[in-house]
C-alpha cells in the first residue's frame, strides 16, 4: 500500500517542483517589453506579457530601458503612480499572443516613453470573450480606469464594455470595432472596407484591368469580412472585364487556408488571373500556395494582393510571388488609442457623431518594402495632430 | 481421385467464377470496405461532374493533403486502439514545428540536425504524456488535455506567434517533391501504413497493442505488461505528430506556430471514420487511408463544385453523413445476404439428402 501511494505522490511532488521552476523562470527572465522585435527578428527572446502577471512583467524591464513613467510603474502597483494631471490609470489589453499585437505594443511603449505615463499591458491566453471578460474585470478591480482593448468578439465585448462604462470607466477599441451601438468611445482601426477596396484596385491594376479573380475571405461570421466582401465586389463591379469566378471562406488557420486556396487554385488553374485576400490568415495562405505553385513549376501568371505584413507575405512580395499587400497601422492602433484615452481622461469629449478614427494604410510593393513604414508613421503624425480638433473637443 | 479431377475439370469455369464472386463477397464483408467504397464512389462522382478534378495538379494536391491527414490520424489511432486518446496531438505538432523552425531559422542549423531534434521533441512530448498516464493512472483525456495547454503555451511562448520563414529550400523536397508524379508525402504515408498493418497483424507487439485495447484486464492476466504498451503507444503518437508537423514545414517552406490548431477534429474524424474503434482493440490501415482520402476529397470537391460559401459546412456535414451511411448499407446488404444464404442452406439440405 505504501509503495502504491509513494509513486503518485513522488510524481506530484516532481511536477510541482517543475512547475515552480518554470514559473519562477518566467517571472524573472523576460527582457523588457521595449525590446519587442520586428517580425524579422523573431528569434529574440520575448517578454512574457502573455504569461506573466503584470507586476513581474514590469519588474522584468531592465533599468536602462525604463521610461520615467515606467519607473513609477515598476513596483507592485503601477496604479499608485498615476500621473498628477488626473486620477486615471491606463490599461491596454489584447486577447491572445499574435504578431500583430507585438507591433501594436511598440506604439503603446512609444506612448509611455513620450508622455511618461505607465500603461498596464496585458495579453490574454486565447480569443475567447469569456477570458477577456475575466481579465479586464480583474484590471478594473485593480483600479484601472481607461482601457484600450481589442475586442475578442465584436458582439460579445459590448456586454463587458457596458458594465465598465456603467461604472464610470472608459473604453476605446483598437484594431477592430465592436458592433454598433457600443459604449466604447472610439475605435482606432483600419477602415476595413476602404482597405479591401484599395487592395482590389491594386490587384486589378496589376492584372491590366481585366481577368478572373478568386476572392479569398476569412471567416464569414466576422462582420468585418462582410464589409471586406462588399468592398471587393464594389470595385470589381466598376470593371466590366473583371469577374469574380470563385469565393472561398471559412479559414481560421493557415493550414486550412493553404488547403482551401490550393483547392480553389486547382479548380481554376486554367482561367484564374488574380487572387485577393483581405484577411491576415488568408494572405499568408496565398503567399504559401503561390510560392509552392511557382516552386513546383507552375507557369501561369497569377497576380495576388493581400493584407498585413506577416513575414511570409513580405517574403512572397520580395520574391515576386505576390504583387503587394495592404499594410495597416498597428503602431498607430497602440499609440493613438492610448493618446485618445489620455485626452478623454483629461476632460476632452468625443465630437458628436464621431466614433471611427481611421488609422490609415499603405500599399506595400517590392519597390517600397524598406520605406513603407515611414508612410505609415506620417499618417500617425497626421492623425495625432488632428485629434483635439477633428475627433475630440473640450 | 480421377472422378474428383474430372468433376473439378467439369465445374472449373463455374467454380472459378464462384471463387471469384466469393472473393469479392469476402472483400465486401470486410468491416473496413464501407469507407473504401464511399471514397471510390465520391472520387467517381467528382471526376464526372467537375472539370478540373482530374487534373494532375489537383490529384497531386489531394494525395499530398491525404498523406498529411494519414499521419495526423495515425497519431490518434495508435492511442485510440489501446482505448485512450491524445488531445494534445496538435500541441505536439506545433511544438515540433517551432523546434524545427527555431533550429533552422534562428540558429541556422542544417535540416540534418534540426529534423532529428524536432523528431525527438515529438517523441519526448509523447513520452511525457505516456509516463504521466502510466504512473498516475489518470485517464488519458485529462492528462492530454493538460499537456495540450502546456505544449500550446510553449509554442506561443517560444515563437511569440511569429512564423519562421528562413527554412532551407532543400528542406521543401519532401513536402513539395514527387516520385513519378506521386507526392513523397503520400508515398511515405502508404509506406508507414503498410508497416503499421504488418506490425498489427504479424508482430507480437502489434498483437499486444490490440489485446491491451481489446480487454485491458485480460491482457494483463495473459502476462502483457500493459503499462509498457500504453507508454509505447503515446510515444508513437508523438512520433506521428512530429512527422506530420515536419511534413507541413517541408510543404510550406516556413514554420507556422499555429500548425496543429485544427488537428484535433481531423485526427478523430479520419481515425474513427477509418474504422478505429473508440473502445479500442480494432484498427484498419486500409480504412484509415480511405478515410483520409475521403475527407480530403470532400473538402476539395466542395470547392471544385463552387458551392455557396455560406452553406459549405452544411454540405460538408451532409456528404460525410452520406459517406458513412454507405457502410451501414453495406452492412445491411451483408446481413440480409447471410440470412438469404442460410435459407438456401436449409432449403438445400433436403435436396442434398
Amino acid at each position: 500500500m505504501r509503495r502504491k501511494l509513494s509513486k503518485p505522490f513522488l510524481l506530484i511532488v516532481i511536477l510541482l517542483m517543475v512547475l515552480a521552476t518554470v514559473l519562477s523562470a518566467c517571472s524573472t527572465e523576460g527582457p523588457a517589453p521595449s525590446e519587442s522585435k520586428p517580425a524579422e527578428s523573431e528569434e529574440a527572446v520575448q517578454p512574457a506579457q502573455s504569461e506573466a502577471p503584470a507586476e513581474s512583467e514590469e519588474a522584468a524591464a531592465p533599468a536602462e530601458e525604463q521610461q520615467p513613467g515606467e519607473e513609477a510603474a515598476a513596483g507592485e502597483a503601477p496604479a499608485e503612480a498615476a500621473p498628477a494631471q488626473g486620477e486615471y490609470k491606463l490599461a491596454w489589453y489584447a486577447p491572445a499572443p499574435h504578431p500583430y499585437f507585438e507591433e501594436v505594443l511598440q506604439g503603446v511603449e512609444a506612448f509611455e516613453q513620450e508622455f511618461g505615463i505607465p500603461v498596464e499591458k496585458q495579453i490574454g491566453p486565447d480569443w475567447e470573450q469569456s477570458s477577456q471578460n475575466e481579465r479586464v474585470e480583474a484590471l478594473a478591480a485593480q483600479g484601472f480606469t481607461h482601457f484600450s482593448i481589442y475586442p475578442a468578439d465584436a458582439s460579445g465585448a459590448n456586454g463587458l464594455y457596458e458594465e465598465l462604462t456603467q461604472n464610470g470607466l472608459t473604453v476605446v477599441n483598437f484594431g477592430a470595432s465592436t458592433l454598433q451601438p457600443t459604449t466604447a468611445s472610439f475605435v482606432v482601426a483600419t477602415d476595413v472596407k476602404a482597405a479591401a477596396m484599395q487592395a482590389t484596385e491594386a490587384l486589378i491594376q496589376s492584372m491590366g484591368g481585366k481577368g478572373k479573380i478568386i476572392n479569398v475571405l476569412e471567416v464569414l461570421e466576422d462582420s468585418n469580412t462582410v464589409l471586406r466582401k462588399e468592398g471587393v465586389e464594389e470595385v470589381v463591379a466598376k470593371y466590366p472585364d473583371v469577374e469574380i469566378i470563385q469565393e472561398i471562406s471559412g479559414m481560421t488557420s493557415v493550414e486550412e487556408a493553404v488547403e482551401k486556396i490550393g483547392n480553389a487554385l486547382s479548380a481554376n488553374i486554367n482561367q484564374v488571373d488574380g487572387i485577393i485576400a483581405t484577411g491576415f490568415t488568408t494572405s499568408v495562405g496565398i503567399a504559401q500556395v503561390l510560392s509552392e505553385y511557382y516552386d513546383t513549376g507552375g507557369n501561369r501568371e497569377i497576380h495576388a494582393v493581400g493584407i498585413d505584413t506577416d513575414p511570409t507575405v513580405m517574403k512572397a512580395i520580395e520574391d515576386g510571388v505576390m504583387d503587394g499587400t495592404i499594410a495597416q497601422n498597428p503602431f498607430g492602433h497602440g499609440y493613438l488609442s492610448l493618446l485618445v484615452l489620455k485626452y478623454l481622461a483629461e476632460g476632452y469629449e468625443p465630437v458628436e457623431g464621431v466614433y471611427h478614427i481611421d488609422s490609415g494604410t499603405a500599399f506595400v510593393t517590392k519597390d517600397n518594402l524598406d520605406s513603407y513604414a515611414n508612410d505609415i508613421m506620417a499618417v500617425t503624425e497626421q492623425i495625432k495632430s488632428e485629434l483635439t480638433t477633428k475627433y475630440l473637443k473640450k | 481421385m480421377a472422378e474428383v479431377n474430372l468433376n473439378k475439370t467439369a465445374v472449373s469455369p463455374k467454380t472459378k467464377s464462384r471463387n471469384g464472386s466469393n472473393s469479392l463477397m469476402k472483400l465486401f464483408k470486410r468491416n473496413d470496405m464501407g469507407v473504401v467504397i464511399a471514397t471510390a464512389l465520391l472520387f467517381l462522382i467528382f471526376a464526372l461532374v467537375t472539370e478540373s478534378f482530374f487534373t494532375r495538379y489537383n490529384l497531386f494536391n489531394i494525395s499530398r493533403t491525404a498523406g498529411l491527414y494519414v499521419f495526423i490520424a495515425m497519431g490518434q489511432m495508435i492511442v485510440l486502439v489501446i482505448g485512450g486518446m491524445n488531445l494534445s496531438l496538435g500541441g505536439i505538432g506545433g511544438l515540433v514545428v517551432v523546434a524545427a523552425g527555431y533550429t533552422m531559422d534562428s540558429l541556422g542549423w542544417s535540416p540534418w540536425i534540426s529534423v532529428p531534434i524536432a523528431l525527438s521533441v515529438g517523441l519526448l512530448a509523447g513520452a511525457f504524456n505516456g509516463i504521466i498516464i502510466v504512473k498516475s493512472k489518470i485517464n488519458s483525456f485529462i492528462i492530454t488535455l493538460a499537456s495540450l495547454f502546456i505544449f500550446t503555451g510553449l509554442v506561443t511562448g517560444i515563437s511569440q506567434g511569429f512564423p519562421y520563414t528562413n527554412i532551407p529550400k532543400s528542406f521543401t523536397l519532401m513536402g513539395r517533391g514527387s516520385l513519378f508524379g506521386v507526392p513523397y508525402t503520400f508515398v511515405l504515408a502508404i509506406a508507414t501504413l503498410l508497416i503499421m498493418a504488418y506490425v498489427f497483424k504479424f508482430t507480437v507487439v502489434g498483437r499486444r497493442i490490440l489485446a491491451t485495447g481489446g480487454n485491458l484486464e485480460a491482457a494483463q492476466l495473459s502476462g502483457i505488461r500493459t503499462d509498457r504498451i500504453v507508454f509505447l503507444c503515446h510515444v508513437l503518437s508523438g512520433l506521428f505528430a512530429a512527422i506530420a508537423g515536419l511534413l507541413w514545414v517541408s510543404r510550406m517552406g516556413s514554420a507556422q506556430p499555429a500548425t496543429g490548431s485544427d488537428w484535433l477534429i481531423i485526427s478523430f474524424a479520419v481515425a474513427i471514420i477509418g474504422g478505429t474503434a473508440l473502445t479500442g482493440g480494432e484498427a484498419s490501415m486500409l480504412a484509415l487511408l480511405a478515410s483520409a482520402i475521403l475527407l480530403t476529397l470532400i473538402k476539395n470537391g466542395l470547392i471544385m463544385l463552387n458551392v455557396n460559401v455560406y452553406f459549405e459546412q452544411t454540405f460538408l456535414g451532409l456528404i460525410i453523413l452520406l459517406a458513412v451511411s454507405i457502410d451501414r448499407i453495406r452492412a445491411m446488404i451483408h446481413s440480409s445476404a447471410r440470412k438469404f444464404g442460410r435459407r438456401d442452406v436449409t432449403e438445400a439440405k433436403p435436396l442434398a439428402e
